[in-house]
């Protein structure tokens, strides 16, 4: 093999390795953004799924014709109003993280977040 | 060209890997309410669908067996009629609540759904019952006073007792459903019935099961103290923070009733979790240890030769985990290990 011959074999060599990076990184960035979502679900059917990353309200359609109002907004998931008779649902607080859930059991409503898996993630919890 | 071999092998076989994290392997989940409450069943594999679907026909069938809000159930037969000859899943359950009942010396008792009844955590019409109610109601409770042979499953109920295995029939359906899994062919699942998490087989990713205890002392219940890697466990939680209500003397009074005092069970615990094999067991007890407190609790672990895990979590904040647990827990608060 000449000293050029070698030369050629080594940029070829780098070139392969920076794509390989780049379609890494490309990946990565790819699968984050595609990340979180909010999944609504009643009766156990899904009925929405939204995008954690976008503002935006959403009004449910619960079982038994009652309503609880979704909010999303700066990456937090929240129940701001229901009509249901506990209003546990609204108390349950902000969710962000995968694996996360309110229930209103009255109107059989779940909103989960699902798919920004990370490391630390969980399959459940306990309670 | 050797060196150039070989940094073209590593590209080559850095490629695959890179796509690998994009492949979506079979998973199929499924959403339902029984028992009162939320389940969610989720299965991967081949037949991922096949076995969530039979799961979930699993659960209706327990819970059209075991309800006590349904005229038609098994138990409430039992209960109007105050005597049966008991088969199959009603069988097994009486037989693991007596069991249970022995084991924790009456803290966890079948028979303790007139109390229920009293406090009106069965209607969710919340009262303080007086001294005197209280104490003709605990006449009626107690599973000493109901007969029952395990020869012929000839049960009958003492003077207007009621059977309600509420306290344990979550755990035993999750126990139903690792026999379900197991007739599919699935890599793994994982089910949570109302809280009550249940592990089985793999995760697609070769990592283990991961499993969040709730944190008692968070007021919207959206966050964790604790995790535990499970693999092919059941991990139920008892706290005092899952139902509660304030009386009218401004009072806070939870859901988990001590059978010998007819009150909400007051402990030095705010929640018991326990991490067993067996389902059934860890329901009964996760009741029953937080009725007991740590000592007590902590005590019958040791006596029963340690064959399951508990975190418990006493008012101070402090995380009382047992020895098997030690490796595959993580937490921010503070904790002990205990053997
Ligand atoms: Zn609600």
């Amino acid at each position: 093999m000449t000293t050029s011959g070698k030369k050629k074999a080594d940029i070829i060599l780098i070139a392969a390795l920076l794509l390989a990076a780049l379609l890494f990184l490309l990946f990565q960035l790819f699968s984050r953004q595609s990340g979180a979502v909010v999944k609504v679900s009643v009766g156990g059917e899904v009925v929405k799924e939204l995008s954690l990353s976008r503002n935006q309200r959403y009004e449910i359609g619960g079982v038994n014709g009652g309503f609880n109002t979704l909010v999303i907004e700066n990456g937090q998931a929240w129940i701001e109003d229901a009509d249901c008779p506990d209003a546990l649902c609204v108390h349950m607080g902000k969710i962000s993280f995968e694996g996360q859930s309110i229930v209103c059991l009255p109107h059989q409503v779940v909103v989960t977040v699902e798919g920004s898996s990370s490391e630390s993630s969980l399959d459940a919890v306990a309670k | 060209m050797k060196r150039f071999l070989t940094v073209l092998f590593i590209v080559i076989s850095l490629v695959p890997s890179v796509f690998a994290q994009g492949r979506t392997e079979t998973v199929f989940t499924q959403e339902i309410f029984a028992m009162d409450t939320y389940m969610s069943v989720k299965c991967y594999g081949k037949e991922a669908e096949e076995a969530a679907m039979a799961a979930v026909r699993e659960i209706q069938r327990l819970d059209s067996l075991l309800s006590t809000g349904k005229e038609t159930s098994e138990v409430s037969r039992v209960n109007s009629s105050g005597s049966a000859v008991l088969t199959g899943d009603m069988k097994e359950l009486m037989e693991l609540s007596l069991m249970a009942y022995e084991k924790t010396s009456g803290a966890f008792d079948a028979t303790i759904f007139p109390l229920m009844e009293l406090w009106g955590f069965s209607s969710k019409e919340f009262r303080v019952p007086g001294k005197e109610e209280i104490e003709e109601t605990l006449k009626k409770t107690g599973s000493d006073k109901l007969s029952y042979d395990s020869e012929s499953g000839k049960l009958v109920l003492g003077e207007s007792q009621r059977l309600d295995f509420g306290g344990i029939a979550k755990g035993y359906t999750s126990m139903k459903l690792k026999e379900v899994f197991s007739s599919f062919d699935i890599d793994g699942a994982i089910v949570s019935l109302g809280g009550n998490v249940q592990t089985y087989g793999a995760k697609p990713d070769g990592s283990p099961w991961r499993c969040g205890i709730q944190d008692p002392f968070s007021s919207s219940g959206q966050s964790v103290i604790a995790a535990i890697e499970a693999d092919n466990l059941a991990v139920i939680t008892s706290g005092s923070y899952e139902r509660f209500f304030t009386g009218e003397d401004g009072k806070t009074y939870h859901h988990i009733i001590d059978p010998s005092t007819g009150y909400p069970a007051e402990s030095d615990l705010v929640s018991v979790t326990i991490v067993s094999k067996n389902g059934a067991e860890a329901d009964a007890l996760s009741t029953a240890c937080f009725v007991m407190g740590k000592e007590k609790a902590v005590k019958l672990w040791q006596d029963s030769g340690r064959e399951y895990e508990m975190i418990l979590i006493t008012k101070d904040g402090t995380l009382h985990i047992t020895g098997g647990l030690k490796d595959s827990f993580q937490t921010n608060s503070k904790f002990e290990i205990i053997y």
